[in-house]
């Protein structure tokens, strides 16, 4: 770990994180309040005239109280694929780009080992994804506290959090495990950003229809429920596979950078 | 002389015949090691593997005693590197670059590296991606020497720059040679090494064709002079006294310094109008003496 360089690397993205920040505050607070346990009725009925296209976004069941509402239309779709973006742009900064300009000679140059310059950057990206989810965090709870007030219930909507901030490091271990491995700067942003969204577009059909339901499978989404936890069904072995599955993917990133040759 | 660089059977093999092929060389303590070739000879490949961004296939290279793959990082902190190509972060300005590269490099004292920008007359504030090639090229030289470090690896170090500021970087190569500095430069100009150089690798395709000290290099460098004469006649005679290449009125000579005052008297003895010359190139140079036997 190298401060100056984590410095460097973070600052680079502070224009992208500030515009989804933003869109994410927008979208926390334009949902938050839209629920209403009244009105809860009328897009149940919405929902029953359209079901497929709703359930695809994970949105199922409205929920009677403001996480259920929360966990079904943010965490089912919006606050997976927002951060995605954020993390492939990031991980393409940080590690894509560097090599395929060859800036990342200079920082061979230096008495920094790759493995320390490989650590500073995975951190760096999971401190972006932290900051991401704190910012959910605060922006949630802040709309609800205001709006209204007492209804969320706090505790739950944390450990919503922790699972969705596992489920976005893996998406992290993959993006930056890909820009490792790949010095083509299309293949490495390509390949991981091809993988994660594919991820993204399985649980979407295995929504749908009992047919496809067996999709669900092949998605590490799937270990995400955010419908369940929101419903006080939290359940550790899940989140903790999508934590070790990111810690592999983080993990054989370094490796392969400690190990590659880099024509800079 | 104990030996900073050393490279032993040096192999990086990217097939079709690219790469570099079983070099073997050493640099020593105080000693500027010229690396000389033309465009695609393989230079910037054998300094990827000193500065151990690439592992050698086979093979090894070494600076102070040091595996240069596995123990870059410490290396490093007596390396001063000066890429050919010069990738810069776009985003900053020059002096917040060298300030980053500083702190990675853990240089505390920048004194030096303002001083060397005055020297270079660089103007920090500016930002890189409006920077001409010769200014991206200052800050890389700024960046490369201004931790006064004890061997400095330079890879065609004046490209972009204008002649003024040639002369000035070689001037400051020599000060480091005197300061008792290791240099390992690279370059496809002969101007360049000859004048910064005691000792020259020639490199072609890959392999090392000769390895020389500098003064042999030399006066084995020859040039090409076109004599031009006021009639045919004169033209005519010259030519078949002195041999060479007959156009018009014209004949080119490739000759040595050592034969140039015969030559002159010869040409002068005739109506000469106009004498011009011309310096080889290196592959013409490489070609001239090692050209017949190498094909």
């Amino acid at each position: 770990m190298n401060l100056t360089l984590f410095r460097r690397d973070f600052l680079q993205n502070k224009l992208l994180i500030i515009i989804i920040a933003a869109v994410t505050a927008m979208y926390s607070i334009v949902v938050i309040s839209m629920f209403d346990p009244a009105l809860g009725e009328s897009l149940e009925l919405m929902m029953e005239s359209m079901p497929d296209l709703f359930a695809a976004f994970g949105m199922t069941n409205a929920g009677n109280t403001l996480i259920e509402f929360i966990a079904n239309y943010l965490y089912g779709f919006l606050f997976v694929l927002l951060p995605l973006v954020l993390i492939v742009i990031v991980t393409n900064k940080l590690v894509v780009r560097p090599q395929d300009k060859g800036t990342l000679g200079w920082l061979l140059a230096t008495p920094v080992s790759r493995s320390k310059i490989a650590v500073t950057k995975a951190v760096t990206l999971i401190y972006t994804i932290l900051l991401e989810i704190l910012w959910i965090l605060l922006c949630c709870i802040g709309a609800s506290e205001i709006l209204f007030s007492g209804e969320l219930d706090i505790q739950r909507f944390l450990l919503l959090n922790s699972g969705l901030f596992c489920l976005l490091s893996l998406f992290g271990g993959i993006c930056s495990c890909s820009g490792c491995i790949f010095s083509d700067s299309t293949l490495g942003t390509g390949v991981s950003s091809g993988i994660c969204i594919a991820f993204v577009l399985l649980q979407m059909l295995s929504q749908v229809g009992e047919e496809t339901e067996w999709l669900k499978y092949l998605t590490p989404l799937t270990l995400f429920d955010s419908t369940s936890i929101a419903q006080g069904d939290f359940s550790v072995v899940p989140i903790l596979m999508l934590l070790l599955a990111s810690i592999f993917f983080f993990g054989m990133g370094i490796f392969v950078f400690c190990k590659k040759d880099f024509s800079v | 002389m104990s030996n900073i660089i050393h490279v032993s059977h040096l192999t990086k093999d990217y097939k079709k015949g690219k790469g570099v092929f079983d070099l073997s060389f050493s640099v020593g303590k105080g000693e500027a090691f010229g690396f000389l070739g033309p465009n695609g000879a393989g230079k910037t490949t054998t300094i990827r593997q000193l500065m151990g961004f690439i592992r050698p296939t086979s093979g090894t290279v070494s600076i102070n005693g040091m595996d240069c793959f596995l123990q870059a990082a410490t290396i490093q902190k007596d390396v001063g590197y000066l890429p050919g190509e010069l990738p810069l972060p776009e985003d900053l300005t020059g002096e917040q670059f060298i300030s980053f590269i500083a702190k990675l490099k853990g240089i505390s004292d920048i004194f030096y590296a303002h001083q060397l920008m005055q020297r270079f007359q660089l103007d920090g504030k500016q930002k890189m991606r409006k920077m001409s090639k010769g200014t991206r090229q200052k800050v890389g030289i700024v960046a490369a020497f201004m931790g006064q470090p004890q061997i400095f690896i330079l890879d065609e170090p004046t490209s972009g720059l204008d002649p003024l500021m040639q002369n000035e970087f070689i001037q400051l190569v020599l000060e480091q040679k005197a300061k008792g500095c290791t240099i390992f430069l690279s370059s496809h100009i002969f101007e360049e090494v000859e004048r910064t150089c005691d000792r020259v690798a020639i490199l072609r395709k890959g392999k090392i064709a000769s390895i020389q000290p500098i003064d042999t290099l030399r006066h084995q460098q020859s040039r090409e002079f076109h004599f031009s004469f006021s009639s045919q006649e004169g033209a005519t005679v010259f030519y078949q006294k002195m041999g060479g290449t007959l156009q018009e009125k014209t004949v080119i000579l490739l000759s040595g310094k050592e034969q140039l005052p015969s030559i002159l008297q010869m040409a002068s003895s005739l109506d000469i109008c106009d004498l011009s010359t011309k310096s080889q190139s290196l592959e013409d140079t490489f070609l001239a003496f090692y050209g017949e036997e190498q094909k």
